[in-house]
């Protein structure tokens, strides 16, 4: 048995890091160079619309990341499939072995622990997508709803469901609670507490919807910039 | 008669080095599960053969074993839900062998007598009273059969030499952390000395819970967060610290 204190200090660098494995090298590759042509191809405001990537800017990008990165959901996703520890629940096709070094959380991921000041980060951000529905409908001077308005919306939704269903979320609303009717005449619910823990037991198809989408926007700005998609008008009118 | 063929690991570490795998075919039978097949060897084939089970109805956690690779009760585990061909019947890995398919576990009452116990708040009126609101959380980790396939299929456990107590451990640390008439706080000790850093999330002992608990989204993660308010959140640390000094919980 080893001491975690011990465990930390040889790990710093995670061992995952050392090891030649194709799908973590792959990703780290496809992640630079996804990164580098953001920064190369910016999109400008087109017929109103902001692509997500850059409001309020594109400065703050690694730091919304950190909070997707260090996110739980996001956690296991790529601890299984990008380090393989384990890449799967069945012992036949595990990829994890007695062979390979491990930290977990304890060295270099330590990191994780600090997953709240990025969640707090992306409050912080949250209004920014709201205000780019809002510049969407008015910025001709007249009321317009489009196509763009209302991808831009369900993407701004899809977000705030994200952050809001967040495991720090969910401990700061009342997870860190031991008694919330104590002594029993208070009766209280802890109703928001419940609903959130609703929410937060989907938060991880709800992370990968809100990440697809947010790509999808996107994408579907850049198609409109470059004249291949047309920006369907459905309301345009004076206030 | 319509049959099933069940490979079963079969190895007595007292006079054998290694084992291997014996293939026995067994009579079928309408909503037959692993363990009726493997008591039908025991009484018809081989009596030999060793395996520990007690209720049979999914509620004492005897009959853990690795079901197709995968870890399952072999009482919960119908023949039927299992891909045609054979079936294999393995010992679960992590703790070591007794014979055949069944294994020593009692470290575990080891691990399970370092957290730290029960500790009611100071001044509590008898009879104790709590709301229903107030032991939902608790109560969900109570439904433990402690069959310690969370254990068998952690990663940590499995293929790594940690500190981590593991899966069932945590569930039980924080049955007792959630308990609305519990003083103490075990999250820090849980991450000190237990390893609870060593989890990376993967929750595989979520998706082997024969009880269907929760485990890393209601116990884990709670309690790793538990840890980051008392261990790497300054603010969290600030506050609790100034709580502690006005004397409120």
């Amino acid at each position: 048995m080893k001491s975690a204190n011990e465990s930390s200090i040889r790990h710093l660098i995670p061992p995952e890091f050392l090891e030649p494995n194709w799908r973590f090298w792959s990703f780290v590759l496809i992640t630079v160079l996804g990164t580098a042509l953001l920064f190369m191809y910016r999109v400008p405001v087109y017929d109103g619309l902001t692509d997500p990537f850059y409001t309020p800017t594109i400065l703050i990008l690694p730091l919304v990341a950190l909070f997707r990165v260090t996110c739980y959901a996001y956690r296991k996703d790529y601890h299984r499939h990008l380090f393989n520890h384990p890449n799967n629940c069945a012992s036949d096709v595990r990829l994890d072995s007695k062979k390979r070094g491990y930290s977990g959380e304890t060295g270099f991921f330590r990191v994780e622990n600090v997953h709240r000041y990025f969640m707090y980060t992306a409050w912080g951000v949250l209004p920014f997508f709201y205000y780019d529905v809002y510049h969407s409908i008015t910025y001709s001077g007249a009321l317009t709803l489009s196509l763009g308005t209302i991808i831009l919306a369900v993407n701004a939704i899809a977000v705030t469901i994200y952050t809001f269903s967040c495991h720090s979320v969910r401990h700061l609303i009342g997870g860190h609670k031991d008694c919330v009717n104590c002594p029993v005449s208070k009766n209280r619910k802890n109703s928001l507490y419940r609903f959130q823990s609703r929410l937060n037991g989907h938060h991880e198809a709800i992370a990968w919807t809100s990440l697809i989408m947010f790509v999808f926007v996107d994408l579907f700005i850049r198609g409109m910039v470059s004249g291949v998609i047309p920006n369907i008008l459905l309301i345009h009118g004076r206030f | 008669m319509e049959t099933v063929r069940l490979s079963v690991y079969r190895h007595d570490p007292s006079v054998e080095r290694e084992g291997k795998y014996v293939d026995y075919d067994v009579p079928k039978e309408e909503g037959m599960v692993v363990l009726d097949a493997m008591k039908y060897i025991e009484k018809h084939i081989d009596p030999n053969i060793s395996l520990r089970w007690n209720c049979s109805a999914g509620k004492c956690g005897s009959c853990s074993a690795e079901i197709n690779h995968r870890p399952a009760l072999m009482c919960k585990t119908r023949v039927d839900s299992l891909k045609e061909g054979k079936i294999t019947v393995s010992p679960i890995a992590a703790y070591p062998l007794i014979k055949d398919v069944v294994t020593d576990v009692s470290e575990n009452w080891a691990l399970l007598k370092r957290i730290p116990k029960f500790t009611p708040k100071e001044g509590l009126e008898k009879p104790w009273k709590m709301s229903q609101v107030d032991i939902e959380r608790s109560k969900e980790f109570k439904k433990c059969i402690e069959c310690f396939l969370c254990q068998n299929v952690c990663h940590v456990i499995r293929e790594h030499d940690t500190d981590y107590f593991g899966p069932r451990h945590v569930v039980k640390a924080a049955s007792l952390d959630m308990h609305p008439l519990d003083a103490l706080d075990r999250s820090e000790f849980m991450n000190r000395d237990a390893g609870l850093g060593y989890c990376n999330i993967t929750k595989c002992c979520t998706e082997v819970c024969p009880e269907e608990i929760h485990i890393t989204d209601n116990a884990i993660i709670p309690e790793k967060e538990r840890a980051v308010n008392a261990q790497y959140d300054p603010l969290a640390m600030l506050i609790r610290s100034r709580r502690n000094r006005s004397g409120r919980k």
